[in-house]
């Protein structure tokens, strides 16, 4: 098997699952509805006021629903010792671990998807008008807390504190993807021209790019036995 | 391990000299009083005061340093007469500390000095906080090292491990 | 050979912290004593002898946790891994220290006791990282995964803190709620005395402690597996007829 089939198999592999069980993406999908209805309450806003906080709303819902997605994904795989099948198959350590990333990235955007027309609905804003460029900004940042994310979730499903660990390690090291996702997306939210936010979407893709690579390389450490 | 002791005992007794000095140094330098203080206590001695020239008040010839002013406390006020070198930060509605002598006959404060507020109480927090905790930190782990040298010269780890009956089996 | 020049190093551990000490106490002495005031900031100037040291201090720190993880990957020296184990908990401590200094100091000056700059905001998000980096050694049994996956969360955290940095730099030249002009201290000879003399006697003095926690925690895991060995010797011995 060379290194694109595993790819493709282990995302198919994660992908099936999923449309089985449908367990990773009802449970995302909920526990960012009740987010939304949590920061419905907590702030009294006004249409001004909706506009200005949306996008760090957005984004604030999207980490955390995108933590659980990351945590469930090798903590799947502690039933039937699948996780020391993973280890011991002959297969490049790295292979698999881009296929589950691409498993990640995949569920993530969909309820980003899925979960951005209830935010428009819940808090009444204008209709979008560049939607592929804001996909685009989901994409990219959605890549960069499933880089580092799918590497931290292979270690901490290890450890006995294991759900909290995992924010305590990506949060921090995520803030250049929080703050580079928030901007961008009030941008384009806003409708300002793109030659203001661009940097920001620079930026994410060379977060991207950097800790594709450094994961990639330090991730036959971990997924080792 | 009593060495350690002896030698932060040692450090802490210097810290502490050193604190009784610092503080000597501040009561006779740095503190201040309130014009309510000096009313009410009507100090001998130089005393330092602190309080807000109340604007309307500063009168005199600024160049040849002759001025009566009032500094404004909380809830009371001092005349100020002041004499003394020329001073740039005597100004209006300004927080500054004067030095001088309380005048019990003239009920007048007799200023030769005047200083700018300090704010010690940073610097000192700010150095405390950076170095007791350091020096806690460097005992903590000197004595975590004593202790473990006694445990495992008690445990004796470099000497042989079987006995000698497991041996002769 | 690197492991010989840090084996001939640690016989000088007194004389590195005693140098340390020394340092630091006549920079305390010129800090404190024989430096003048600064024009605008008054005495309050001279937290910034404490507080920048033990900042670079802690990025040095932080310096020699990269890149004895680094070191560790390439050797499996176990004694390595605990030399990045102490390197963490003494950065977390300067890391921690120096934004408390850093907040008193700023209230004086900014007239607010934490603000959202990009130093000071690099800062809490390296002293984040370290914690979770002691919470995750502290969490995983096995040593020897534990020091793999401790290396590889310092590389990971150690690239990714100059991303942090200009990315929060980015953020606040677009967002200025503060018009706060940087610790603007001009540099003359009184204030750089004491400023290099406090920072070599924080960097010796972290150097001591280095050595002196590595070979701590090099020797209770030496004391602990020679107990689990003698503890089983004397069950087999008992369990025997």
């Amino acid at each position: 098997m060379n290194f694109f089939e595993v790819i493709r198999v282990v995302a198919w592999k994660d992908l099936l699952c999923e449309v089985r069980s449908r367990e990773t993406i009802s449970s995302m999908f909920f526990f960012a509805l009740i987010v939304i209805l949590v920061f419905s309450f907590s702030f009294s806003m006004d249409q001004q006021a909706a506009h200005e906080l949306i996008a760090g709303i957005l984004w604030v819902a999207f980490a955390f629903t995108g933590i659980i997605g990351l945590g469930k994904s090798f903590s799947a795989e502690l039933q039937n010792d699948c996780l020391e099948y993973l280890q011991i198959c002959p297969a490049p350590k790295g292979a698999i671990y881009l296929g589950k990333v691409a498993a990640n990235l995949l569920f993530i955007v969909t309820a980003e998807v899925i979960l951005f027309p209830m935010f428009v609905i819940f808090f009444n804003l204008d209709v979008v008008e560049d939607l592929p460029l804001l996909l685009l900004i989901f994409f990219l940042a959605t890549l960069g807390l499933s880089t580092v994310g799918t590497l931290f979730s292979a270690m901490t499903v290890h450890i006995r504190a294991r759900e909290v660990m995992l924010p305590i390690l990506l949060l921090p090291l995520a803030v250049p993807v929080m703050i580079a996702a928030v901007e961008a997306t009030r941008g384009a939210l806003n409708g300002n021209p793109l030659a203001l936010y661009r940097h920001w979407i620079d930026l994410l893709v060379v977060f991207d790019v950097v800790f594709t690579v450094v994961s990639f390389w330090l991730v036959d450490l971990i997924l080792d036995s | 391990m009593s060495g350690l002791y002896v030698r932060w005992g040692v450090v802490a007794i210097v810290a502490v000299l050193l604190g009784l000095l610092a503080y000597g140094h501040y009561a006779r330098n740095v503190a201040t009083l309130t014009p309510e203080e000096v009313l009410a206590q009507r100090p001998h001695g130089v005393v330092r005061v602190t309080g807000l020239v109340r604007g309307g008040t500063l009168k005199g010839n600024l160049a040849a340093g002759r001025v009566r002013f009032t500094l404004a406390g909380q809830r009371q006020t001092l005349p100020v007469q002041y004499q003394g070198p020329r001073q740039e930060n005597l100004r209006e509605l300004k927080t500054l500390v004067v030095v001088g002598r309380w005048d019990r006959a003239a009920r007048i404060f007799r200023a030769h000095d005047i200083a700018s507020v300090s704010n010690y109480g940073f610097v000192l927090g700010a150095y405390l906080v950076s170095l007791v905790p350091l020096a806690f930190f460097l005992f903590a782990m000197e004595r975590k090292a004593g202790l473990l040298y006694k445990e495992i010269k008690d445990s004796k780890l470099y000497e042989p491990e079987w006995s000698d009956d497991v041996v002769a089996r | 050979m690197l492991n010989a020049i840090i084996r001939k190093l640690q016989l000088y551990k007194g004389w590195i912290g005693a140098a340390g000490g020394l340092c630091l106490g006549v920079g305390l002495y010129f800090g404190l004593v024989a430096s003048p005031p600064d024009y605008y900031q008054g005495e309050v100037v001279r937290i910034m002898y404490v507080h920048v040291p033990l900042a670079h201090t802690s990025l040095l720190g932080y310096t020699v946790l990269f890149l004895g993880s680094c070191w560790y990957l390439w050797t499996r020296d176990p004694v390595v891994d605990n030399l990045c184990h102490a390197a963490a908990g003494l950065s977390t401590f300067f890391t921690a220290v120096a934004l408390i200094t850093g907040s008193i100091w700023a209230k004086p000056t900014w007239n607010t006791w934490w603000t959202w700059d990009a130093r000071l905001v690099s800062f809490a998000v390296l002293f984040l990282i370290l914690v979770g980096y002691l919470m995750l050694r502290t969490f995983i049994d096995d040593p020897e995964r534990e020091a793999r996956y401790a290396a590889v969360l310092a590389i990971v955290g150690f690239v990714d803190l100059p991303i942090v940095h200009f990315s929060v730099e980015w953020w606040r030249t677009l967002h200025q709620p503060l018009s706060i002009s940087m610790r603007g201290v001009s540099i003359s000879r009184e204030i750089l005395t004491p400023l290099v003399l406090m920072g070599i006697g924080f960097s010796l003095l972290f150097a001591y402690m280095l050595i002196v926690r590595t070979q701590l925690l090099y020797l209770s895991s030496l004391l602990r597996a020679k107990k689990g060995r003698l503890l089983s010797q004397v069950h087999l011995a008992k369990v025997q007829p």
